[in-house]
């Protein structure tokens, strides 16, 4: 019996990501693919659908092309049906709102009309962007039996990470009694999944109350805990935040140990297979005479004839023969020619890198990136789409290869050293 | 107004005794085959490449997993106001009290279908084997001829020839002479079962077949036509022709995926398969554990390799643990050899798992005509320890008492 059937799920797909730096260059940071096949909001519809709810908005706003094309008519989702819909919602230039976005409670307000037009008793307000399983029904019944307003779902997090998350401080029946937004010293560990149910009247009301509230944790949550039912949803399990580089290539690399917590099969994740590109079109992967494979993850359509370490490979990724990866997570149709190494590196869809070049040279990481020093500092390179780096270059760590560089580009740039943007 | 114009007939109904175990539970056509796919969607792939649109799959032997993989055809493209796959299972009524009694019966016994859709060309294919082809070359050579019949060809060997039907063919490209399974053959030029009639000829051929005792395109409607003087032409193909037929055909065939140039390249060839049947469209891809070893294999999504596999294709969900050994085998669906277990030449169906120790199969014994490929059946545990020799036998979902034996000589059949 599913509790919460008629509850409308709101997905904020809007936020720039820029910590992604070039792999949020051509999407939106919901659209990056993670673990092989999956996009990083495949996590997020996974759960809607698996949680029986059936009626979603997705609010998008920047690069929203590949997000659109991703989610396609839902079906993949199971969103296809007499009462069933996945609608996507940019924002809109109206007779009195006429602007972008401003922040999560803003952008829930501009779609009032929406939410009205699919009456509901709960909504549910979610983000894109983390990787987790979670069952949405069950926080919905434990929202009802709580009698709550707002029901947050929340974590406990190490002390040192907590600036980055809305924290909440708990009484003993898990109603929130104080809040702090991102704070400096924090009085707790608990922090804001950005994950909301509230009680649809509740909401419309809130929001109504005063307009320059734009954003939930900022916003509305200190004033709703003031004065409302406010309870947190305690969530144990495997969550991230994928915003960063660092966490992004971590959680990639959880995906290979059996022991992380994170198995998007166990999981019921699933991939939209008929997304533009078809990325499961795909016959299955060929190891060829010679390969050598260890703790990797490898997708349909790869042919390896090299060898591959502790790295997750996208379909239709070719390793010719002598090349090594390791460490590293390369996008969908990628070219390892012979006799090249790619060591910690990320590389978006159809790179092309050329035979005996080396990517992540030497194994000094204390230079971070020039450009973007709070993006990559652990030794990680960044290959942007499309980029065709020519034979025998050879790139540092901490480096960064914008999208679709040319062979002729390297010409006067055989090496480029570590923490480079090129 | 554009209509399609060319009927293709899906012949999908068959079970082969040669293929023993794998058939039990499924026709031939749905036999799993290249690590994710059907036998039939090799078929169904050429005719969506070749804009053929509008099909329809005559199915008779246990069609419940072929009714599943084609779901609604969209895997395809065949969703649209022109565009089907519909499936036709036998039917009674007054007129038809019977099963389809042959190939040529199944089609007869849906003439309905074919009129309601009124054809400019009506294509019959067999779904049991492993090729590529653009059938529009076919049809356009079909039209230039102003062909009743044409019919496609391969030369093989000709010490296989007896066990085809063989065509003489003259310079224009008619049909001289044709024999199904001639003891002394005339020619090596086998049919594949790939047939483009004109339609108005083909109902009345069928309809007058009605009147015999056998109804097979090959034995009896080829033949029929050419008593006829039809005009009946050939179509030489020259490509990678792959039977499915018998265990050691299935078992060659699937080698010819593997390679560093696989003379079966699915990749090229543009295969598709419906990945929401068996749900394989949810495997996450392939892990491959810190032990691993895995050589001139091919392995889809899925699947959990710790162990060694080599000169091998697995299927979703296989799982090979560590110190287990998979050697010139196939794997389908859901297999799990267990830790120490060794599998050499054998074709494992679903569900199947090998326990701790266990050694199936073997190299190939020279004295041996036939390859010596041991088929388990699905849905088996085969125990810890046991040794199943060369070329054996083990039938699907045996209970646990018919394992007492600790051992199944060569050849072995285990029931």
């Amino acid at each position: 019996m599913i509790t919460g059937r008629d509850a409308l799920v709101l997905l904020l797909a809007g936020g720039v990501g820029s910590r992604l730096n070039i792999l949020v260059g051509h999407r939106a940071k919901p659209a990056v693919p993670f673990a092989g096949i999956y996009r990083i909001i495949d996590f997020c519809l996974s759960n809607i659908m698996n949680s029986g709810l059936t009626r979603v908005g997705v609010l998008t706003q920047y690069k929203p092309l590949s997000l659109m094309r991703h989610i396609g008519g839902g079906e993949a989702w199971d969103f296809t049906g007499r009462t069933r819909g996945v609608k996507i919602l940019p924002p809109r230039t109206g007779e009195k709102e006429s602007d972008w976005y401003k922040g999560t409670a803003d952008a829930i307000r501009q779609n009032i009309d929406f939410i009205e037009a699919n009456p509901s008793e709960e909504i549910v307000i979610l983000s894109g962007d983390h990787i987790y399983l979670m069952d949405f029904d069950s926080m919905i019944a434990y929202h009802r039996y709580k009698k709550a307003d707002v029901t947050v779902g929340m974590m406990v997090v190490p002390k040192k990470e907590i600036h980055q998350f809305g924290a909440g401080i708990v009484d003993d029946d898990n109603r929130v009694i104080g809040w702090e937004e991102k704070p400096k010293e924090p009085k707790t560990n608990l922090a804001s999944m950005g994950i909301y149910v509230f009680d649809t009247e509740y909401l419309l009301s809130a929001l109504a109350h005063d307009r320059k509230e734009f954003d939930f944790g900022m916003h509305m949550l200190p004033r709703a805990i003031a004065r409302d039912q406010v309870f947190a949803y305690p969530f144990y399990g495997y969550w991230r935040d994928v915003g960063t580089i660092q966490a992004y290539w971590e959680a990639n690399m959880d995906v290979l140990r059996e022991d992380s917590g994170i198995s998007p099969q166990e999981w019921g994740i699933r991939p939209n297979i008929s997304a533009d590109g078809r990325p499961m079109d795909h016959a299955p992967a060929r190891f060829l005479s010679g390969s050598m494979v260890q703790s990797s993850m490898i997708s349909a359509g790869c042919v390896i004839e090299g060898t591959v370490v502790n790295s997750v490979l996208s379909p239709g990724v070719r390793v010719e023969k002598g090349a090594v990866i390791k460490d590293s997570v390369i996008f969908e149709d990628s070219v390892i020619e012979q006799g090249a190494v790619v060591d910690l590196a990320i590389c978006d869809k159809r790179v092309w890198i050329g035979a005996q070049a080396v990517i992540g040279q030497g194994g000094d990481n204390s230079q971070p990136n020039k450009e973007f020093p709070t993006h990559l500092y652990t030794g990680i390179t960044l290959i942007g789409k499309e980029s065709h780096l020519p034979a025998e270059v050879t790139i540092g760590r901490n480096c960064i290869i914008v999208s679709k560089r040319q062979e002729s580009d390297f010409a006067e740039h055989r090496t480029i050293g570590d923490g480079e943007l090129f | 107004m554009f209509k399609p114009s060319t009927l293709a007939m899906i012949l999908a109904g068959g079970r082969v005794d040669e293929l023993g175990v794998l058939t039990y539970y499924r026709p031939k056509s749905a036999v799993p085959f290249g690590g994710f796919a059907r036998v039939i969607d090799f078929a169904l792939s050429n005719l969506m490449h070749s804009g053929i649109e509008l099909i329809a799959i005559l199915s008779q032997y246990r069609s419940y997993s072929l009714i599943n993989h084609i779901g609604t055809g969209a895997a395809w493209d065949m969703v649209g106001r022109y565009r089907g796959i519909s499936i036709l299972p036998p039917f009674k009524d007054y007129e038809s009290p019977d099963w389809y009694r042959g190939s040529a019966d199944a089609v007869y016994q849906n003439l309905d279908f074919v009129h309601y859709h009124n054809p400019s060309e009506i294509l019959i294919l067999s779904g049991d084997h492993i090729y590529q082809m653009d059938y529009r070359e076919m049809i356009q050579y079909h039209i230039e001829k102003d062909a009743d019949l044409t019919a496609a060809f391969l030369e093989v060997d000709a010490r296989d020839a007896h066990r085809f039907g063989i065509a003489e063919i003259d310079n224009n490209g008619r049909l001289t002479g044709y024999e199904e399974k001639p003891e002394k053959p005339r020619s090596n030029l086998a049919s594949l079962t790939i047939l483009c009639f004109r339609p108005e000829v083909l109902y009345d051929v069928l309809g007058e077949n009605q009147e015999d005792e056998s109804y097979e395109f090959g034995r009896d409607i080829i033949p029929m036509m050419m008593k006829r003087h039809c005009r009946v032409f050939g179509f030489k193909f020259d490509g990678y022709w792959g039977y499915t037929r018998t265990i050691d055909e299935y078992w060659k065939t699937s080698m010819d995926l593997l390679g560093k140039d696989p003379r079966i390249n699915m990749e090229e060839w543009g295969l598709r398969t419906n990945l929401e049947h068996r749900g394989i469209c949810v495997c996450q891809p392939l892990h491959v554990g810190g032990r691993a070893v895995i050589e001139n294999s091919m392995v889809y999504n899925g699947c959990h390799v710790d162990g060694t596999v080599r000169n091998s294709i697995l299927f979703p969900g296989a799982r090979v643990e560590r110190g287990a050994e998979v050697i010139d085998s196939v794997l389908f669906f859901n297999t799990i050899v267990h830790n120490g277990a060794r599998l050499n030449r054998t074709v494992s169906d679903v569900n199947t798992s090998f326990g701790a120790g266990s050694s199936i199969g073997g190299p190939k014994d020279d004295n041996d005509p036939g390859e010596g490929i041991t088929m388990i059946g699905w849905n088996n545990q085969v125990p810890d320890n046991m040794k199943i020799g060369c070329g054996c036998t083990v039938y699907p979902k045996l209970t646990s008492d018919k394992w007492s034996a600790a051992f199944l000589p060569d050849r072995g059949v285990l029931k």
